[in-house]
């Protein structure tokens, strides 16, 4: 019998809103008013803290979709999408497996994870010169 | 040769790791220890550019079973990178030297760092026959650790072994094994429990101290808050069968296949506290309860000792040896002061003694 | 001494020292009471109808005409909190568990949720019975310290196994060891306070009933 043909069946409070994700709004505002006022950045953990499914969906549908939505290939898949509102950015991060492994909303200008890294260029470089020397 | 860029990207970067992968990695270490995402930049940044990372791993009285959970050779995570990478200066099971080659590069270790390396152990200390249970190179565990903790900052007691004493410390401890505590008392040590722990526990351990210098917060028995605040009954997915009473009574019936809570078939998830239900094992697959089997409590000290794995809570823990005997010792008793009773009752009679308001308040 | 060793400490050694003690003290009264025996009685028995050991068994179950408006709390406190007893102790299922590893029987349980409306009720009347106790000052003239003593024997294992299961007041692992020692409290000194009524009060009935049946009296 394999797992998912035992079918468990718990009591949960997932259906309602639990009044947090009106809080994590709030936060996402805020954060939004201080990147375009003084270029801070912020991110926001959504393990942190009790999201129920129906808060979840709730922020979701606020928040809505942007323009760009990116997959990352980093030892697991990872999702990068830009909410209707920019500036604001959803990241789902997962496992090798598939786990769900973190949920981020991030304030930046383009989430830190995706601009690639001087030292990362410069080697880059290195090797796309020594490429072309061998041709 | 990068120059911003320590050990750590350089050995990550070799195995095929990316940067992004081990920044991904980084914030879903935060958030798995409860900390703010700015401290999963601040863990990418400090163990990016960690210049000597200097750990000393020494295996005592183990299975190794904590170094395999770590380090899982066979399939290679970040954590056991991050191991690899991080252990280079000491590492008996993984490093490639051995014999006197190995016992100088410990002594190199020890000498370049004092101070200020993070040493982990795992196994216990057996102190039976002046130590001579377990020995590394002819030195008795108990001198090893003894020498090499004087230069450590802090000391990670790797697995339930190190922490409490484990199974060899089992009724009887025929080693006389203990714990790390038990030995070394004058520096900072975390307890990392668990038979073994969850990979994941001892990477937050070390990123915290190679991020912020310090150990994180412990419990009153030693170990990270972060992943040993709740209990497994907390956590359960299979709670809500246990308010309602609905529990498997034997392996495969009925109320297992329908997931129901494990309690009669010996479940210790009320009284252990670890990261089991929330964190899962092998990448987040499973874990024990989820797989229908009971908590064994492992991360608490003593678990061995605490009553068979399948006794409920509720059971006792240990035969009840001597209420036979109390019984019969009862009845005994009981029979001969009937017979006194009867014989002063015939004594009073014959006597044609009455009787009085006295004698019914005694 | 950790917490889980005191928890082990209580469902082994302690355990086994509290029901050793409970036995034996349950032995040595029984055959010390029984074993005196009854004064014989040469009369002629006589046979009225609702006059015998079993008519005083059942009738005594019942309070006695006007008992119940001078004292309704002594009675009705007194049902609710011996039945709220029996259901807790008897038809919770880790309690089971717990008499199956005695005696290896086991019997169906109630839902906990059900168990535990029944506790909150039965320390209510608990309380209010002590309240009464308390108040009334005929009572509070009677009281001994043996009444609040055995009073707080029985009380404390409802109240901490009631925290244990809500995980109130101390960590779970040193809540349950608290509760399972109070139940062995309860054990050792049952047998050597008035608790014992738990073994005796049906044939102290009886006897009471079979004496003056003989004397053609229903008591």
């Amino acid at each position: 019998m394999a797992l998912e043909d035992i079918s468990v069946v718990t009591a949960s409070g997932s259906d309602q809103l639990t009044g947090n994700a009106t809080a994590v709004l709030h936060e996402v505002a805020e954060m939004l008013v201080a990147l375009a006022e003084r270029g801070e950045s912020g991110i926001i953990d959504l393990g942190g803290m009790p999201l129920s499914g129906a808060d979840k969906d709730w922020l979701t549908a606020r928040l809505g979709r942007g323009e760009i939505e990116m997959s990352l290939d980093l030892d697991g898949t990872s999702e990068v999408r830009e909410t209707a509102f920019h500036g604001v950015w959803w990241l789902v991060h997962r496992n090798g497996k598939g786990v769900l492994t973190g949920e981020f909303i991030e304030v930046n200008r383009v989430p830190g994870l995706v601009p690639a890294h001087p030292e990362d260029i410069r080697e880059a470089a290195e090797k796309l010169g020594f490429l072309i020397n061998d041709l | 040769m990068r120059h911003e860029d320590g050990i750590l990207m350089a050995g990550l970067a070799q195995h095929g790791v990316s940067r992004r992968s081990f920044m991904k990695f980084c914030a879903t270490l935060a958030s798995v220890m409860a900390l703010p995402p700015a401290a999963g930049l601040a863990m990418a940044e400090a163990m990016a550019s960690a210049r000597r990372p200097s750990v000393i791993w020494l295996p005592f009285q183990e299975c190794t079973g904590c170094t395999e959970s770590i380090t899982r050779s066979h399939s290679p995570t970040i954590e056991s990178l991050i191991f690899n990478v991080i252990s280079l200066d000491y590492q008996e099971t993984l490093m490639a030297a051995a014999g006197h080659q190995a016992e100088e590069a410990l002594q190199q270790a020890i000498k370049d760092n004092f101070g200020k390396y993070l040493l982990i152990v795992d196994g216990s200390i057996p102190l039976g026959m002046d130590g001579a249970y377990s020995t590394i190179g002819g030195r008795s565990n108990l001198e090893i650790l003894k020498e090499v903790a004087k230069g450590a900052a802090a000391i990670v007691a790797m697995g339930s072994c190190a922490a409490y004493g484990g199974i060899p410390k089992a009724n009887p401890n025929p080693t006389g094994a203990v714990s790390v505590a038990d030995v070394i008392k004058d520096k900072p040590i975390v307890n990392v429990p668990g038979c073994p722990p969850i990979p994941v526990v001892m990477t937050g351990v070390l990123a915290h101290y190679l991020t912020f210098g310090s150990l994180p917060e412990l419990d009153k028995l030693g170990r990270p808050k972060a992943f040993y605040g709740e209990t497994i009954h907390d956590r359960c997915y299979r709670r809500s069968f246990y308010d309602q009473g609905k529990f498997a009574k034997t392996f495969d019936d009925e109320g297992a296949r329908n997931g129901w809570c494990l309690f009669e078939l010996g479940c210790k998830g009320p009284v252990t506290y670890n990261a089991c239900a929330t964190t899962k094992w092998n990448g987040g697959t499973s874990w024990p309860v989820e797989s229908g089997h009971g908590c064994l409590g492992c991360s608490e000290p003593d678990f061995w000792d605490a009553g068979s794995f399948y006794k409920a809570l509720s059971m006792p823990a240990t035969p009840l040896k001597t209420v036979g005997v109390a019984a019969a010792a009862g009845a005994a008793v009981g029979v001969a002061i009937s017979f006194a009773n009867r014989a002063k009752k015939s004594a009073a009679k014959a006597a044609h003694e009455t009787t009085t308001l006295p004698d019914l308040e005694k | 001494m950790n917490e889980l060793q005191f928890l082990t400490w209580v469902r082994g050694p302690g355990l086994n020292l509290a029901i050793s003690i409970f036995l034996l003290g349950v032995f040595v009264r029984l055959f010390e009471i029984y074993s005196l025996g009854r004064k014989k009685d040469l009369s002629e028995p006589r046979n009225v109808g609702g006059a015998s050991g079993i008519n005083t068994v059942f009738r005594r179950s019942l309070p006695a005409e006007g008992m119940l408006k001078k004292s309704p709390i002594s009675y009705i406190g007194g049902y609710i909190f011996h039945i709220g007893l029996a259901i807790i102790v008897f038809l919770f299922v880790p309690h089971i568990k717990f008499f199956q590893g005695l005696l290896g029987i086991s019997w169906p349980g109630l839902p906990s949720q059900l168990v535990e409306f029944v506790t909150i009720v039965t320390i209510v009347t608990m309380l209010v019975i002590l309240l009464d106790r308390i108040t009334n000052p005929v009572k509070r003239y009677l009281s001994t310290f043996q009444d609040w003593f055995t009073w707080a024997l029985t009380f404390l294992p409802v109240l901490t196994g009631w925290l244990a299961v809500r995980h109130l007041l101390l960590p779970y692992t040193t809540m349950l060891a608290v509760h399972i020692l109070m139940v062995e409290l309860l054990l050792v000194f049952l047998p050597f306070t008035k608790l014992f009524h738990a073994f005796t009060v049906f044939g102290s009935r009886w006897f009471n009933g079979t004496v003056n049946g003989h004397k053609g009296v229903a008591v």
